[in-house]
């Protein structure tokens, strides 16, 4: 089977409706930036395959609609998601207070261990600016969860957000397959593919990161 | 009952002997698909000629009837109970002022001679009736909604001597009068059914034998479409059209009941679960689509002073074929209700000063509203936020709505403020403004999109209320309709996670909007509104791109992922016109399935007979895989 790609992870947005997220994909997927994109209703996924630490790893990033009374539909695209951005937009107050909604809505429907991410969108509309730097950080440290502020406009952080949540979530993955299988046996870890190549190296990227 | 008083000399007079009210028209050759299911009095009539016949009258003609003074019509109309019987004679005369309603109404009733009829058949508890005038056809079919068909049976008997075949008792073969072969050898053209639409004719044919294997069947039907479509165009040269498609039925007919395999359900635990399913679908009739409204004819169903007097009518041309663009913009405003169809120009002139009126108050609610006010409003805040971050993304790639600035785009904004305003419960939500912009982008007008909006909008405002039951109950619906039409399919999704029908949301909730271009989104819309040929048509629609798309699914086994991706990349890909016309053969499938179920009945609007007797429960269709059901997702909707 000509698999191309080491890993599968599969990624979701999610978020307030307008902070961002379809661009925020767009801009990953495509490189590009479209300041009249269309609304997401229901559900949509892009991929792209990225390269870390020598693995390919394919991303299948799910898009969601944001607004509330859809959430039914979209939490049911949280199982079996490996990692979650949660984005808000820097320039809405609101956008930035309902991360906590989204957070408890990810506890309740999302695996315990799924990595997560809090991104606060739009930073090139300094103008505009309604949530700081700061309370950004002060909540990620709360959560303990990792923060980046983003611009999908003018490109900045984007692909560090995406390699950065991709990166946890392999860290994560090799280590329960170290704990629970040290010989280096093929065993349940579902998206995994090469298994024999797992154990290589610990997890030091970690300190390069230079994030939150 | 059947008193015989003597019948004046009058030219097209005649006299009741029987009547049955309640009668469902369930199929007839030559039938607009939208007399079927129209309820009505089913007769045994004396014509001045002392010739008899069966007749069929649907309920509105009565009424009609009952307007034109006939005392004894309207008697018969409002008694609305199962049966009833004519007292002594009524008279009908179709001389004198015969308005234009009237006579199109009296082109509908159904009549069957006596001296023709062949046969005749009781089936489904007695409840169905279908009669025949030639061999291996069964031209018409009843369905009697009150009661059942034995009183009719054992009037009829009175005019008729029959036998019953040997191998079905069910089956009357009429013996006399037998005045034979001149009258069976007319053909389908003499017999004037070739006037209405010719697909309905195909369709009829074929949805009176049930279902045969199915590549047989098909090749028949093939055969069938020919001899229809070509075969009545005057070929001289020709065998007679009935005879050959008599015969084609014929051989055909036989084979089938054997064929037909039944719905088996075994008990399991507490639920039923559905073994084998086998909807037994008549195969699906090719529905070539008509030309658009066009003005003149519009001009033409109204009458000097601007009323709709043909609504039906204008209805059943947009169904077929759509609204030709120079009209769109006019008629558009009465499929949504925002003109009705019965106002004269000059009603018409008032209702809109009125209606701008109203807008413009309503405008002026949020416009006059100050910042600080707007400070306190959380809920207005939000959705005003909502609106403008839509509007900004709605239909951009479209010239009417490109570029910055463009003041359609503060339009379509001002409008759905407005509409905030009028539906502040309701509010804003995501894909309105999908639904908009078609609107404006036809009508130009502010004041009219908006009403034409909230016509559209009550249509289907539950597709966007808080808790979202409409979209979940229609999902539901939408899987119900394909298990039955495509098992296959269906059984596919729900094995692969996606029995939710979750990757269908987004047609549902703004009517296939993201799937069509403008040109074509408005041809659909325009045509759902009709509410024909039957409720709940978008979900149709719905099942024909599906099934379209079904060898693709199960070819390749797509799974979850690919099935939404694949539903998704759809979009911009699909020919409404041909789709269009699949739902329609779709919906003629259904409603001449012998096993319909309830559910589905319901779905549909049609009314309800509950077949199956003890084992055909809720349960098992409210759960098409039981075994898989909660894994597969279906109790999270
Ligand atoms: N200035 C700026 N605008 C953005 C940025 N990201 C998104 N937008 C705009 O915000 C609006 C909503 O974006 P969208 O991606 O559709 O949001 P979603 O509802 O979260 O998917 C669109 O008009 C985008 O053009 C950004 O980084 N900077
Ligand atoms: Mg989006």
């Amino acid at each position: 089977m000509a698999k191309t790609y080491d890993y599968l992870f599969k990624l979701l947005l999610i978020g307030d409706s307008g902070v961002g997220k379809t661009s925020i994909l767009f801009r990953f997927s495509e490189d590009a930036f479209n300041i009249s994109f269309i609304s997401t209703i229901g559900i949509d996924f892009k991929i792209r395959t990225i390269d870390l630490d020598g693995k390919k790893v394919k991303l299948q990033i799910w898009d969601t609609a944001g607004q509330e009374r859809f959430r039914t539909i979209t939490t049911a695209y949280y199982r079996g998601s490996m990692g979650i951005m949660l984005v808000y937009d820097v320039t809405n107050e609101k956008s930035f207070e309902n991360i906590k909604n989204w957070i408890r809505n990810i506890e309740e429907n999302a695996s315990a261990d799924v990595e997560k991410m809090i991104l606060g969108n739009k930073c090139d509309l300094e103008a505009k600016r309604q949530v700081s730097k700061e309370r950004g950080e002060q909540l990620a440290v709360e959560y303990q969860i990792k923060f980046i502020e983003t611009s999908a406009k003018d490109s900045l952080n984007v692909e560090s957000a995406f390699y950065t949540l991709a990166r946890d979530i392999k860290a994560k993955m090799e280590k329960k397959q170290e704990a629970s299988n040290p010989a280096g046996a093929r065993s349940g870890g579902g998206h995994q593919l090469r298994a024999n190549e797992q154990q290589r190296k610990p997890t030091s990227w970690l300190s390069r990161c230079s994030l939150l | 009952m059947s008193g015989s008083s003597s019948v004046e000399d009058l030219p097209d007079q005649c006299k009741d002997l029987f009547t049955q009210d309640g009668v469902l028209l369930k199929a007839c050759l030559g039938r607009p698909i939208t007399d079927l299911n129209s309820i009505g009095m089913l007769c045994i009539v004396e014509n001045h000629d002392n010739s008899k016949s069966i007749e069929w009258r649907p309920n509105d003609l009565i009424t009609i009837d009952s307007d034109t003074q006939d005392q004894e019509w309207a008697v018969v109309n409002t008694i609305g109970i199962s049966m009833s019987y004519a007292k002594g004679r009524r008279q009908r005369t179709f001389s004198g002022n015969i308005t234009a309603d009237y006579a199109t109404a009296r082109a509908r009733i159904i009549r069957i001679p006596l001296e023709e009829l062949k046969t005749f058949r009781v089936t489904r508890n007695n409840q169905q009736m279908q009669f025949s005038t030639k061999p291996g056809v069964w031209q018409t079919t009843f369905y009697f909604q009150h009661g059942n068909a034995e009183i009719f049976v054992a009037s009829l008997k009175n005019h008729v001597k029959t036998a019953k075949t040997r191998h079905d008792r069910n089956t009357y073969v009429v013996v006399e009068p037998n005045t034979e072969s001149q009258v069976l050898n007319k053909s389908f053209a003499e017999l004037d059914i070739f006037t209405e639409n010719t697909t309905d004719v195909v369709w009829n044919l074929v949805s009176n034998f049930k279902q045969r294997p199915y590549e047989t069947t098909m090749e028949a039907f093939s055969k069938l479409t020919d001899i229809v479509y070509y075969g009545n165009e005057g070929a001289s040269g020709k065998r007679d059209v009935s005879e050959e498609v008599a015969d084609l039925l014929t051989k055909s007919m036989n084979e089938i009941d054997e064929a037909t395999t039944v719905t088996t359900l075994t008990r399991q635990s507490d639920e039923y679960e559905v073994v084998t399913v086998n909807p037994m679908l008549p195969p699906r009739p090719v529905i070539p689509r008509g030309t658009p409204l066009s003005t003149e004819k519009w001009e033409g169903l109204q009458d000097t002073e601007g009323r709709v007097t043909e609504v039906d009518g204008v209805r059943q041309l947009i169904f077929r074929g759509g609204i030709a663009r120079s009209i769109r913009h006019l008629v558009w405003k009465y499929l949504l209700d925002y003109y009705p169809w019965h106002m004269t120009h000059a009603q018409l002139k008032t209702l809109h000063k009125k209606r701008t009126e109203e807008y413009f108050t309503m405008k002026l609610q949020w416009r006059s509203m100050t910042e600080a006010q707007e400070s306190r409003f959380a809920e207005y805040r939000e959705r005003k936020n909502l609106v403008e971050k839509d509007v900004n993304r709605t239909d951009r790639t479209h010239p009417y709505y490109a570029g910055e600035n463009n003041p359609n785009l503060l339009v379509l904004q001002d409008i759905l403020m407005t509409y905030v305003m009028y539906n502040f419960d309701l509010g804003y939500v995501q894909g309105m403004s999908d639904i908009l912009a078609p609107l404006l982008l036809l009508m130009g007008n502010e004041v009219d999109s908006f009403w034409c909006f909230v016509g559209f909008m009550d249509k289907i405002a539950s597709n966007f209320e808080m808790d979202q039951a409409g979209m979940k109950h229609q999902l539901l619906q939408l899987q119900q309709l394909l298990m039955f039409v495509s098992p296959e399919l269906a059984n596919h999704l729900v094995q692969k996670d996606s029995g939710n029908m979750f990757f269908s949301f987004r047609w549902l909730l703004v009517w296939f909007k993201r799937e069509f271009s403008h040109r074509d989104i408005m041809r659909l819309w325009e045509v759902l509104w009709t509410g024909l040929p039957c409720a709940n048509f978008h979900l149709l629609i719905g099942v024909a791109i599906l099934d379209a798309e079904k060898d693709v699914f199960i070819s390749k086994d797509y799974g979850f992922t690919e099935i939404l991706k694949h539903v998704n990349d759809l979009s911009m890909c699909l020919d409404v016109d041909k789709i269009l016309s699949n739902a329609e053969g779709i919906y003629h499938q259904l409603v001449s399935s012998p096993n319909l179920p309830d559910q589905i009945r319901v779905t549909l609007g049609l009314p309800t007979i509950n077949i199956s007797t003890s084992t055909h429960s809720e349960a098992d269709n409210n759960k098409p895989s039981t075994s898989r059901g909660t894994e597969n997702g279906y109790p999270r909707i």
